[in-house]
């Protein structure tokens, strides 16, 4: 391997490393809304009255049936006509962490249906109610089965924000394109981002694979 | 009002008056009438899909039924009848926990709760629901699983434990709540075969010491041995009841007399 | 500014040009998904430690890589190559590869859920295993493996949007074309969006119904 090979690669990371800022900043701010408006969510499907329950459906269909690029798109083209001069660093963040709460909905409610009915029943025999019985009982449980899907929903948010750098915003995949324009290596320099992603992808794994081996009951 | 009009000495603890259930339009229990005696041992036995654990489950309301009234101690579960139109409405959640908290429920499948130790499994319901102080809970949890032959195992998880010692904890933990009663649902089903004498051990210590007991299950020869009263349902119905030497000796109908001749041919129904 | 509906109705016909190109190589990449994921579920399969490691190491590659960066590999890679692909193409060859990999991972999870008593089952009576594979097994496992297939297919469609930035004119191109040129931004992106809620929610429709015509009655 000589230096020749990855010369230009090389010569890019400084560039590229303003990207990477950029692509982790918005993947931790996205993933937190993400987290935290996706509990809300599951939260209404579970336990929410008729009308929340189809709101929140509604909210769903729309989400899993549109990509997030239009939605993207759609912020950033329709905003400004409204007079909403929004920063596209917190917009772009925003519309990525509304489009995967709907998947973090999903794992979430999927890992307290995971938790046997008769946990439930076992609690109500001993006179506990709904919110004790999910809190004590329930919740403790799931939380348990969430690690790998909530990381598999990370992963796939972290890739879902290289699209922004089609609307402009700077993030490693932007870089990365104007680099190419540039220097014509688009090998070198996918390659190189590509690999960034990836390492980002890779560390949230073993994250997720550690905290799982911390969850677990039996050690 | 459930009212006591038998002319036996100890009151009426669990009196199911005419219990009518449907799943959609199939029914499943068809105006089920019995009382249980504070002290007694009632097991109910028949067939699979016999209405008995749906019976049982309604008594503790984790099912809902349509029709009739179920009382413990004399206050009528789940539901209260409006006095001037008449209708039938279901308790609010609270009230119904409450009422639920009197009335202990052992499961096949445990159910035990596989992230807390077993010691926290007794306790949860002293802390959670009856606000005892946690020390005095676990005190309290500590020696009830001291009872059940588990003084060794309070801090081991349930994952930890044998099917046999699984259930023990869970009949520590409906014991935990003094219940006026305790509901066994087919809580040897689950089990090998080496594991059930232990928890029929302690069920039959129960019975000695008094607890008013429901016993839906299959181990005839317990039910024999240690039942009060036996209550033999087949389609919803109770077809036949009374002490069990009458009911295993004499049969009188042929639904139970099939039942039992299948049974000691060694079918399991 | 008003919203106006009858800007929907005109929008419609500028969109339904993008529609062609979005349909083909919506079809074509879940068609070519499909087929690859085999392939690769064998490779993962594989009695064969090298081959498992190659396999696995190009799953895991994809997977953790945005097919945004894939497409721009390829597109602009296959320029500087000297064999310049189209946007088309190159957006369906990553469409493939990328999804390919999650296919696989659905196979894999269909063919292990259904459990080896079955094979046995059928080696018991006088199937061989390549027989008891294909009679036994895969007809279950197709059935489970259904449901995660027709989301990886609206996962796929969803992602055809991406092409619309290597110039390729499909909905998401024609609508930001559209953008640019008139005002009507929200009633060019709603009806945009109803457009890709049509498509995936057609798509699903018809997974289901093939779902059901192949239900197992229990």
């Amino acid at each position: 391997m000589s230096t020749a090979m990855f010369g230009t690669l090389i010569v890019s990371v400084p560039l590229l490393m303003r990207g990477v800022w950029i692509t982790l900043l918005l993947t931790a701010s996205a993933a937190v809304l993400a987290t935290a408006f996706g509990f809300v969510i599951a939260s209404v499907q579970l336990f929410g009255g008729f009308a929340l329950r189809a709101l929140a459906e509604v909210y769903l269909y729309i989400v899993r049936g549109v990509p997030l690029l239009v939605l993207l798109f759609a912020m950033y083209y329709a905003l400004p006509y409204a007079g909403i001069n929004v920063d596209p660093m917190l917009g772009g963040a925003l519309v990525i962490g509304l489009y995967f709460a709907a998947f973090m909905a999903d794992v979430f409610r999927g890992a307290v249906l995971a938790v046997a009915q008769g946990q439930w029943e076992a609690g109500r025999s001993i006179g506990l109610r709904t919110p004790r019985i999910f809190s004590d009982i329930i919740l403790p449980q799931a939380i348990r089965v969430t690690g790998p899907p909530y990381i598999n929903t990370l992963v796939m948010l972290v890739k879902g924000t290289s699209l922004v750098s089609i609307i402009g915003l700077a993030d490693v995949t932007f870089v990365g394109r104007q680099i190419v324009e540039r220097t014509l290596a688009p090998f070198q320099i996918f390659g190189g981002v590509a690999f960034i992603y990836f390492v980002i992808c890779f560390v949230l794994s073993r994250c997720g694979a550690y905290l799982e081996r911390r969850t677990s009951y039996v050690h | 009002m459930c009212t006591d009009s038998s002319t036996s000495t100890a009151p009426i603890e669990i009196d199911i008056r005419s219990v009518s259930k449907w799943f959609g339009s199939n029914q499943v229990l068809k105006a089920v009438s019995t009382d249980v005696r504070r002290g007694e041992a009632v097991v109910i036995i028949g067939p699979s899909g016999s209405g008995k654990t749906t019976l049982l489950r309604c008594i503790n309301l984790l099912e809902q039924f349509q029709d009739g009234e179920i009382c413990i101690a004399g206050e009528a579960m789940g539901y209260q009848v409006d006095p001037v139109t008449r209708k039938r409405r279901r308790r609010s959640e609270r009230d119904i926990a409450h009422m639920r908290a009197q009335v202990g429920m052992v499961f096949q499948s445990f159910n035990l709760f596989p992230h807390m130790s077993a010691l926290k499994n007794v306790a949860l319901g002293p802390v959670r629901v009856r606000g005892m102080p946690r020390q005095a809970a676990e005190e309290l949890a500590a020696s009830l699983l001291a009872r059940v032959g588990l003084a060794d195992k309070v801090d081991a998880l349930p994952a930890r434990l044998s099917g046999g010692q699984q259930q023990r904890v869970a009949i520590a933990r409906a014991l935990a709540m003094q219940p006026k009663a305790i509901l066994f649902d087919e809580v040897t089903s689950a089990l090998d075969p080496e594991l059930v004498a232990e928890v029929l051990d302690v069920m039959r210590q129960l019975v000695q010491e008094g607890m008013t007991m429901v016993i839906v299950t299959h181990e005839m020869a317990f039910a024999r041995a240690f039942a009060n009263k036996v209550v033999f349902m087949a389609d919803g119905q109770i077809v036949e009841h009374g002490a069990p030497a009458q009911l295993f000796g004499d049969p009188q109908t042929p639904r139970l007399q099939t039942f039992l001749k299948r049974f000691k041919e060694g079918y399991q129904l | 500014m008003p919203f106006d509906f009858t800007l929907i109705g005109r929008t419609v016909p500028v969109l339904a040009q993008g529609l062609y190109l979005t349909l083909a190589l919506s079809a074509l990449a879940i068609a070519l998904s499909a087929l690859w994921g085999l392939p690769v579920v064998l490779g993962l399969m594989s009695r064969f430690r090298a081959v498992t490691v190659g396999t696995r190491t190009y799953v895991e590659i994809v997977r953790n890589t945005p097919v945004l960066v894939q497409m721009y590999f390829i597109f602009f890679g296959s320029s500087i190559a000297g064999y310049p692909l189209s946007g088309f193409t190159a957006g369906l060859i990553a469409l493939t590869l990328q999804n390919g990999a999650y296919i696989a991972e659905i196979y894999r999870a269909g063919i292990q859920s259904i459990s080896k008593r079955q094979t046995e089952a059928g080696l018991a009576i006088g199937l061989t295993p390549g027989a008891a594979f294909r009679i036994v097994i895969l007809p279950q496992a197709l059935r489970k493996v259904l449901p995660p297939l027709a989301n990886q297919g609206v996962v796929i469609i969803k992602d055809t949007a991406l092409v619309a930035t290597l110039s390729v004119a499909e909905l998401t191109f024609q609508a930001r074309l559209l953008a640019d040129r008139t005002a009507a931004v929200y009633e060019i992106f709603l009806t945009l969006a109803l457009f890709y809620i049509a498509i995936t929610s057609a798509f699903a429709a018809c997974m289901r119904l093939l779902e059901w015509r192949l239900r197992v009655v229990q």
